[in-house]
Order: C-alpha cells, then sequence, then structure tokens
C-alpha cells in the first residue's frame, strides 16, 4: 500500500513539478509580450506627439499666412475689407409681385399686332 | 538520621532503546532549528542590506521618470496648441561597457562632428554606469549612431518641449530648459503654480496633464506680431510692442513685443535686447497719459466737459515755460485740449483738480506698484511718491514718471468699460468672474466722457488719431496719441522719441484696448513725420482692419452711432 501511494505521490510531484514550470514560462512569455507592447506603445506614443506637433504647425496661423500669401494673385483672395460687409438691413425689400393678367394682356395684344407704344407715339407726335 | 540524596551514589540508570531514539531525536531537531534560524538569518540580513543600498539614480532605469516628466500642453482660447511635448532621442553612454573608448570617440565623431574630441574621450572614460553624451537629437541622427553599433553607448526617450507657433507669442510663453522646467514666461508662472510639484512627485508622467488654456487669440496674436514686424522695417524702429485686452474681463487677447526670440531655441531668449517691454519695460507714456488726466479731473468734478481752458501762453515755472508741440495758442475748450494735445491746457486741468488728488487718483490706478499679472518679467514703474508743481505739471503729459505699456492698458480698459479696474490675466477668465474682481476707479459718467474724447480725437478735424481711423473705417476706433521725447544726455531730444498709441474699440460699446509702441521711429517717407499718429497710429488702425471681424466685430459706417455719443461742436 506505502509502494503504491509512493508511486502516486511521485507522479503527482512530477506533474506538478511540470505544471509549475509551464506556468513559469507562461508567465516569462507573457511578460516579455507585455514589455514589447509596453516598448511599442511608447514608440507609438512618441511618434504620435511628433505628429500633434506637425499638426499643431500646420495650424498655426503663421505657418497658413505665408501660404495664403503665396497664392493671393492666382486665386484672387486679400483680407476681408470693411466694404464686403453687409447686414440683413441694406438688402432692398423684394419688388412687389408682377401683375399676371395685365402682362397677358399685354402680350395677346402685341400678338394680335397692336403695339400699345404706337399709340403714345402718335399722341406725342412722334414718328 | 535523614536520609541525604549526597549520601547516595549514583543509581545505575539504564535507558531503553526507545529512549535513546528519543533523544537522538530531540537532538535532530535542535540542529534543524539551528540551520532553520542561520538559513533565515542570512536571508534575513541581506535583505537589511539591500535595503541599506542607496540607488544610484543617474542610472538609466530610476532616472527614467524625471526626463520623462511632461508638461501640460498650452492652448489659446480656441484650443489651437501654442506648446506641446514631443519625444525625441537622447545620447547616453556607459562607461564601464565600453570596450575600446578610441574606436567609440572616432565612430561617434563622425555622425556629430562638433562634439570635441578631448571633452568626449574623458566622458567616455572611467567606470561610470551613466553619463549623457548629447541630448534631443533628431530621428535620423539616433538612426546613423544605431548602424555604428557601438557597446555601451544607447539611446533614452526624452520629452522636449515644443512651440509651434515659433516666435509669435515667445515673451507669453516664455521657455524651458533641457530639464523640461520653465525659465521665463508663462512656463515659468505654472512651474512656481503646480506643475514642478507635480513632476517631483512623479504624477507628472505620460500625456495625462490637463492641457492650460490661455486668453490669447493666436490670430490676433499672429496679427499683431505680423504688423509689428512690419512697422520695425518700415519706420526702421530699434524695437516695437503691442498689447490688447478684453476690457471686461482683463484676459490678454494679444501680447508682442519686438525684439523676440525663439522659445524653441531657449539661448536666443537670454539675449539682453530681447525682453518683455510690455511688462518688463518702463517708459515716458507721453500724451497718453493726458487720458489719465483727463479721467482724474473729470471724475473729480473740478472740471467739466465744456470747461475753457486757457493756452494762449506757455506755462511757466522759474526758469522753464512749458509750451506745445502744435500749438494753437487760443483758449480751448477741455475736448479741444484732448484733441489737440495741448500740453498748457493738460496742465491747467490738473492743476484745477490740485497735485495731491492727482497724485492720488494715480495710486487708485495702480501705477505705484507691479500690475497684478501672472509673467515672471516684471519691473517696478518708477512713479515719485509727491509731486512738485512742476513735477505734477509734468506727469499730466506723461513726463517724468516711467510706466509699462501694461500699466496703460490696463488704465485704458478701465476708462472705457464703464470705470472699473480689472487686473490683466493671461488665462481664460468669464465677465462672471471678472466681476468679483471688479475695483471701481471712475465714475460711468466720466467713463463715458473718456469714451467721447478718444474717439473725437479719431474723427474729429485735425485730431492726432485720424491716420489710424483712416486705416480702420467703420470699426470706431478711439485713441490718443503719444510721442515720449528721450532723454539723451541729460536732456530731452526731439529726434529720439517712444511713440505710443493708446486705443480702445468699437468706441460706442468698448470690447477692447490696445497699446501699441514704436521706439524711435523714422519717417516713413519724406511727407510723413515721426509723431505717434505717423507710425503707432497706423499700425493700430491696421491691426484692428485685420482683427475686427475675427473678433465679431462688423464695420459700421453710419454717422448717427458717433453722433450718438460725441458732441458734434467740438469736430
Amino acid at each position: 500500500m506505502i509502494r503504491s501511494l509512493n508511486i502516486i505521490l511521485i507522479f503527482t510531484s512530477v506533474i506538478m513539478l511540470a505544471g509549475v514550470y509551464t506556468l513559469k514560462f507562461s508567465i516569462e512569455h507573457t511578460a516579455s509580450e507585455r514589455t514589447a507592447l509596453a516598448a511599442q506603445i511608447e514608440s507609438q506614443e512618441g511618434d504620435l506627439s511628433l505628429l500633434k506637433a506637425d499638426w499643431a504647425v500646420l495650424n498655426q496661423p503663421g505657418h497658413i499666412d505665408p501660404i495664403v500669401k503665396r497664392h493671393q494673385v492666382a486665386l484672387a483672395i486679400g483680407p476681408v475689407q470693411q466694404k464686403q460687409f453687409g447686414a440683413f438691413q441694406d438688402i432692398p425689400m423684394r419688388p412687389v409681385k408682377p401683375n399676371n393678367s395685365e402682362m397677358d394682356a399685354l402680350f395677346q395684344s402685341l400678338e394680335a399686332g397692336i403695339d400699345p407704344i404706337d399709340a403714345i407715339l402718335e399722341l406725342e407726335g412722334i414718328e | 538520621m535523614a536520609v541525604t540524596a549526597e549520601d547516595l551514589s549514583p543509581t545505575i540508570a539504564l535507558d531503553g532503546g526507545r529512549k535513546i531514539r528519543g533523544n537522538l531525536t530531540q537532538a535532530r531537531i535542535r540542529w534543524m532549528v539551528l540551520a532553520l534560524v542561520l538559513g533565515f538569518g542570512a536571508v534575513g540580513g541581506r535583505l537589511i542590506q539591500l535595503g541599506m543600498v542607496v540607488p544610484d539614480s543617474t542610472i538609466e532605469g530610476q532616472a527614467r521618470d524625471v526626463i520623462t516628466a511632461t508638461r501640460p500642453p498650452i492652448l489659446d482660447r480656441n484650443g489651437l496648441e501654442m506648446a506641446v511635448d514631443i519625444r525625441v532621442p537622447s545620447l547616453y553612454a556607459e562607461p564601464r561597457r565600453i570596450i575600446d573608448v578610441e574606436e567609440a570617440v572616432a565612430k561617434i565623431r563622425t555622425v556629430l562632428p562638433d562634439l570635441n574630441e578631448t571633452w568626449l574621450r574623458n566622458r567616455l572614460t572611467g567606470d561610470k554606469g551613466f553619463v549623457w553624451v548629447q541630448r534631443e537629437l533628431s530621428p535620423a541622427i539616433q538612426e546613423r549612431i544605431m548602424r555604428l553599433g557601438i557597446p555601451g553607448v544607447e539611446f533614452l526617450t526624452e520629452s522636449k518641449r515644443f512651440y509651434p507657433g515659433m516666435s509669435e507669442a515667445s515673451h507669453i510663453l516664455g521657455s524651458t530648459n533641457i530639464d523640461n522646467q520653465g525659465i521665463a514666461g508663462i512656463e515659468k508662472h505654472m512651474d512656481d503654480d503646480n506643475v514642478a510639484l507635480l513632476q517631483e512627485l512623479g504624477l507628472a508622467r505620460g500625456n495625462a496633464l490637463a492641457p492650460v488654456e490661455l486668453s490669447v487669440d493666436m490670430r490676433v496674436q499672429h496679427v499683431m506680431h505680423e504688423q509689428l514686424v512690419d512697422a520695425m522695417s518700415r519706420y526702421k524702429a530699434i524695437a516695437a510692442a503691442g498689447v490688447m485686452i478684453d476690457v471686461h474681463t482683463g484676459e490678454v487677447i494679444a501680447l508682442a513685443s519686438l525684439p523676440d526670440f525663439n522659445p524653441n531655441d531657449p539661448k536666443t531668449a537670454l539675449v539682453k535686447d530681447s525682453f518683455n517691454r510690455i511688462t518688463a519695460g518702463i517708459f515716458e507714456p507721453g500724451s497718453i497719459f493726458k487720458t489719465v488726466t483727463m479721467a482724474g479731473a473729470l471724475d473729480s468734478g473740478s472740471v467739466r466737459f465744456t470747461d475753457q481752458f486757457d493756452a494762449r501762453f506757455g506755462v511757466r515755472f522759474g526758469r522753464f515755460t512749458i509750451d506745445d508741440f502744435h500749438g494753437k495758442h487760443r483758449i480751448l475748450a477741455l475736448p479741444e485740449v484732448y484733441k489737440f494735445s495741448s500740453n498748457i491746457g493738460t496742465i491747467r486741468v490738473m492743476q484745477a483738480m490740485g497735485k495731491d488728488n492727482f497724485r492720488a487718483f494715480l495710486s487708485t490706478m495702480g501705477f505705484d506698484q507691479r500690475v497684478p499679472f501672472e509673467l515672471p518679467e516684471m519691473r517696478l514703474p518708477t512713479v515719485p511718491k509727491t509731486l512738485s508743481e512742476v513735477g505734477a505739471a509734468t506727469a499730466s503729459f506723461g513726463h517724468g514718471l516711467s510706466v509699462s505699456p501694461l500699466h496703460m492698458v490696463t488704465a485704458y480698459a478701465a476708462f472705457v468699460n464703464g470705470g472699473n479696474y480689472i487686473a490683466p490675466t493671461l488665462y481664460k477668465r468669464t465677465e462672471a468672474e471678472a466681476e468679483a474682481l471688479y475695483r471701481r476707479v471712475i465714475q460711468p459718467e466720466t467713463s463715458a466722457n473718456i469714451r467721447a474724447l478718444m474717439r473725437l480725437n479719431a474723427i474729429g478735424a485735425g485730431g492726432s488719431g485720424s491716420q489710424m481711423n483712416k486705416e480702420a473705417l467703420g470699426y470706431r476706433v478711439g485713441g490718443k496719441t503719444g510721442t515720449a521725447e528721450k532723454v539723451v544726455d541729460g536732456r530731452y531730444s526731439s529726434n529720439k522719441v517712444t511713440n505710443f498709441f493708446g486705443s480702445a474699440f468699437p468706441m460706442e460699446n468698448p470690447r477692447y484696448a490696445m497699446i501699441i509702441m514704436v521706439d524711435e521711429p523714422k519717417a516713413e517717407n519724406p511727407q510723413s513725420g515721426t509723431t505717434a499718429g505717423w507710425n503707432a497710429g497706423t499700425v493700430t488702425g491696421r491691426i484692428v482692419q485685420r482683427v475686427a471681424p475675427m473678433l465679431g466685430i462688423a464695420p459700421d459706417f453710419s454717422p448717427i452711432i458717433d453722433d450718438s455719443f460725441v458732441p458734434s461742436a467740438y469736430r
């Protein structure tokens, strides 16, 4: 009985030993993966900081202004002038709707060969 | 007889086998315990020993947190970056791991020829664990050194401050040193405030710090900087500076001073001539100070807007006679005194107020002390404690005392915003927050009168602000010129002048106040002059013309606005 117990114990310890080593190696593997990821994140953060800095430079008015000046002639642009501003109050009111029925009557009489202007001209004595 | 143990001979004791084994086991247990105690003692001793070791903080692993310490990004009022952190490689060496110093020196110098050979050799020789070779390199150089494959020479990523606006906002931002600590400007203020503490605690790591929002508008800042650069070359001036603040909140919208420096290259910040003229420069303000005299006198009630003053003859003080520059030599009404910038008239206004009252008003306006402001570069103004008769007379038109342009812009803001003194700030501040800090210095009616005077000077016939108004037509700018003669060899020189223009817009309900300074300008062409209207005035006009649309102020040409607050009698 003792012998079989010993065999069981030996097997258990061998299995546990193997298990512990597997665990150890897998943890080491995870740790190195984690380190690699951390390094990657850091390098990407570094790249990101450079890209952000680039973006900030490109957005600066001091960077855009010379570009605008360079293309000023070609694009016909310039700083806004006072006279280019307007307000809704400055827009004239919409003209009164044209009188459609009278226009129709005019066109019909023109089509019929009677030009109302002739009557006026005749009255004024021009022609 | 008593039986005592002594008399007995020792008894023969025979131990049984079981007992012998028991004793043996006991002895073994004792040895075991001893072995264990010794073993754990050794482990414990080693632990204590390790605990006593002082780590060498110059070695990479430990130094890392300090050198990658970041600073919060700085944004302008619209969220545009003014300062960001970038990661850059830095070259370091571990001399104890370098095998062939001569080879390493020769190889490094092929990529970095600027390094001194002897210095580098000394640097790499020895038994040290960590030495910097060259900090803050570019990724391209890093690549080339990596290719050399020198053992014991490696790279470390550091945080470096970068200012995308280059020199445009240099005097606002200041600069940082190689260890990422602020050495000037708002960067230094932030350190004094809290960033240094965060870095020390090791909390300032990564990009987790919340950005700092400034009150500056980079668009306006750009226009002001550009116009000042233009003024420097146009008028061949030795310096130019400008500041614009929101009159209701005290927020600084733009602040520039030329010559300036590039904050990305901190060495240039130490050049003597590039100091911040707005905060750290004190000047005799000249005639822009007449606005202060007028505000004080009108507010005291000793003069009224319609009063007349005799400006026919110069004012005599013993041997001196103070006269007018563009003398009208007639009796002038108060608005005309201001419009024609009459020294005589201003002295009479001050005298009506009384010199002691006038001096007290200067204290009320904060001309005795530094303006409460974030930038560390500040200088005390020099205003005499008590004013003599002649001292008060010259002070009334801005001579014999020196204040910074920041003092003047703060005073102008208070004069036009309804009479409330508000200390300027570089951080965002809402109107409600500002109102809690208001200190009343003049009455609202006086403020209305000052607004009328300033606008009159721009639109009235012969007003010194008319050239400015020509540039910024429609934006209702009002202002006052100041041409201060410089002291050369102990006397005032008429060809070396410092010119100022103090202004506010839109004048019927001002939102922004501005001071522009041009130092020692020359005439632009033979037809123009060197007084402030020709240079500081037109610069102001050009700036307003560009920035007013950005600030949401539309031009309005209708004369009704001016008629509503500028009395037509004095035009």
